[in-house]
């Protein structure tokens, strides 16, 4: 194991001497207020004691940290009091970087960071290491990473050897299985890749028509404009309710605020209530109409690329190998006029901050959206199975608890202000069978050959298809309420950074038996289906899908 | 299936205790500068909250078990949802074992097990004997090496 750059001891040591200063002097304010015997009159002494244990701990710090390269893995282990000590696996490291900024180039120093797939942080961080060490850390690892890689094609090829020895009577070539595999599917990319593998193969796959646009537009709705609204509506407060109290005036509004009776007053809070709504809602059409104007998607090889943007062209390119998911997307405005959107999930960020999700078609006609999904996926038309009943009446029991919250809530606000009649809140009881009826008809889920599908939502429902070989983790949970109906969801995690946004994938509310089928027939289908795709080098995804 | 270390339950409790504390501090704070809280309500909200923990921690210990199935690594825990994870060993990015201050006292460690997932992205498992952990992390290294998987994430 080896050390950092002993001028690591010197920052480390400054670095948790400046930032510990504060521990004891926050300490002896706060306790000196509640206790007596402690005084704040303390801090000049408690705060170079402070410095002093950060110093301390931070030339402790230095000589804790050890890291290593083994031949399987490179190995950090770090902490004082508490430890930690991390192996990675070269086949999983992403990238190595060396960084030095103006200080560090003086002194010849750098720091190494390590970065694996998936979480946000890096991995491994060493601040610092000579220069020298730097270099020959980033050469080592490549070395080792290739190794591996190496090791892997090989005993891939082997296994693509032994089965084309097996069949070598129906398929002479099974060995070169990235031609075969090609030239299976579609002649026409076997044709392009071969005689001409130097020109990128640029095709067009979906244009926004301006009716579709429009219809987007209209019929979905961005929380941003809400944000928007309130941010106006704070900065010019006073000459907003002088022009609420204006356009509310010819229906009977008060004259002006303060002299008006109570029926004015309500009144002006309706119209006011509508403007208000109606100007959100104008907001966010012209918002996404903006942002959608002229969006395209089209392919560059293996990559889709896309373009959207009125005032401001954004452009994109998604990988089609990084595809971890797809999803449909509806609301029930959508719904009603028979149109969906398709959005595809990958892993990483993207490069604008909007995430790992990009639309691929924001709205289109059902059909055509479902034939994309088909056609991209290559699932098979979902026939989804239903979360038992006793799942509605969970959700009927779930709402009336929120019901009366409401009620109460109501309530409460009578007892403070002279709000009467509050019992005439219970109207909201009336919402709560359609609404659990509601959101249990949209609850789905397909097991298909290759794909799990599983649709849920009401307002915005989805329905994402995720390929078994995209399966990270998968969970089985019960609360306690549906321990007691003997019910489960399944959580299936993917790669995908969207689920900050959108919820991780989960089949909620099924039978404890099927979520267990479920859940092992996906541990089984990712291991066969990453078998099959080591042996064929598949991508799993039409790039020509429309 | 394997059970944690019977004295993960003294850890939780500590931390538990630990809040308690804190939330007895706190309480200490109000009586001070806000309202009259009564010492014995104190008192009796700390208690409660330390019974509560333990419980809960003892009702833990039951619940929470960990096995090496053939593909993945698989557990079962949770009080009030009870949560069963299979963490496939080809999705294992690399794994830590980590002991905090108070682990280290009760001589336990714990080992955890990274994804490239979002949810789940990291799976602990605490109570754990030093050597077992050390054992474990070895075991999973190696599975999560020979199943190298050449998908992109």
């Amino acid at each position: 194991m080896n050390r950092l750059h002993p001028l690591s001891a010197v920052t480390y040591a400054l670095q948790y001497g400046f930032t510990w200063l504060w521990v004891p002097v926050v300490l002896v304010l706060v306790l000196g207020g509640i206790f007596d015997p402690i005084s704040p009159a303390w801090t000049p002494i408690a705060a170079p004691l402070g410095f002093l244990a950060g110093a301390v701990y931070g030339i402790v710090y230095y000589y804790r940290f050890e890291y290593g390269v083994t031949p399987d893995t490179f190995d950090v282990s770090s902490g004082v009091v508490a430890r930690r000590s991390r192996e990675i696996p070269y086949g999983r490291i992403q990238n190595v970087d060396v960084k030095q900024g103006v200080l560090q180039r003086l002194l010849g120093l750098a720091i190494v960071s390590i970065e694996t797939a998936g979480g946000g942080n890096t991995e491994a961080s060493l601040n610092f290491v000579s220069e020298s060490d730097a270099n020959r850390l980033q050469e080592q690892i490549r070395r080792r990473t290739a190794d591996v890689k190496d090791r892997r094609r090989k005993r891939d090829r082997e296994a693509v050897a032994a089965d084309g020895q097996e069949s070598a009577a129906d398929a002479p070539n099974g060995i070169e299985g990235d031609n075969a595999a090609l030239g299976d599917e579609d002649g026409t990319s076997l044709e392009d890749g071969v005689s001409e593998p130097r020109r990128p193969h640029r095709q067009r796959l979906f244009d926004l028509e301006a009716r579709e646009l429009l219809l987007y537009s209209f019929t979905s709705f961005r929380p941003a404009a809400v944000a928007a609204v309130l941010f106006v509506f704070f900065l010019a407060t006073d000459r907003i309710i002088d022009l609420f109290v204006i356009t509310a005036q010819p229906l009977g509004g008060p004259a002006a605020l303060g002299e008006g009776t109570p029926t004015s007053y309500g009144i002006l809070t309706v119209v006011s209530a509508i403007n208000g709504i109606l100007i959100t809602y104008l907001l966010s059409v012209a918002y996404t109409f903006g942002t959608y104007y002229g969006f395209q998607l089209g392919r560059a090889d293996d990559d889709f690329v896309y373009e959207r943007g009125l005032l401001q062209r954004y452009s994109g390119s998604i990988p089609v190998e990084k595809v971890q998911s797809v999803t449909v997307t509806e609301n029930p405005l959508q719904r009603l006029i028979g149109y969906a959107g398709l959005w595809v999930e990958t892993a990483g960020y993207g490069p604008e901050s909007s995430g790992g999700s990009q639309s691929a078609v924001p709205l289109a006609k059902q059909g055509r959206v479902h034939q994309f999904t088909e056609n991209l996926t290559d699932v098979e038309t979902p026939t989804f199975h239903s979360p038992p009943t006793l799942a509605r009446r969970r959700y009927l029991v779930r709402y009336s608890l929120v019901a009366t919250l409401v009620v109460a809530a109501v309530f409460a606000l009578a007892q403070v202000t002279p709000l009467e009649r509050w019992y005439l809140a219970a109207v909201v009881f009336a919402a709560v069978p359609p609404a659990a009826h509601l959101k249990y008809v949209h609850l789905g889920y397909f097991v298909g050959d290759d794909h799990l599908v599983i649709r849920r939502g009401f307002w915005k429902r989805r329905t994402t298809v995720i390929p078994y070989y995209r399966i990270q983790t998968v969970s089985t949970r019960r609360s306690i309420f549906q321990r007691r109906l003997g019910l489960a969801s399944l959580v299936v995690d993917t790669a995908s950074s969207q689920t900050f946004v959108w919820a991780t994938p989960t089949v909620y509310d099924v039978d404890l038996e099927d979520a267990r089928d479920v859940n092992t027939t996906g541990r089984k289908r990712l291991q066969s289906a990453l078998r099959e795709r080591a042996r064929d080098d598949d991508l799993g995804l039409s790039v020509d899908f429309t | 299936m394997e059970s944690l270390h019977p004295r993960i339950r003294l850890l939780w409790i500590a931390s538990w205790a630990i809040g308690a504390i804190v939330l007895g501090v706190v309480l200490a704070a109000v009586d001070r500068w806000l309202t009259d809280v009564p010492r014995a309500a104190i008192a009796g909200v700390v208690a409660v909250a330390f019974v509560i923990g333990i419980a809960y921690a003892v009702r833990r210990y039951q619940v929470w078990t960990f096995e090496l199935q053939p593909d993945a690594l698989y557990l079962e825990r949770g009080v009030v949802t009870l949560v069963e994870t299979a963490v496939p060993f080809v999705r294992v990015q690399h794994v830590d074992t980590q002991f905090g201050p108070i682990e280290r006292v009760l001589g336990l460690s714990s080992v955890v097990v990274y994804t490239a997932g979002t949810r789940n992205a990291d799976v602990r498992i605490p109570g754990l004997t030093p050597a077992r952990a050390r054992d474990l992390q070895d075991t999973l290294r190696e599975l999560a090496v020979e199943s190298e998987a050449d998908d992109a994430v």
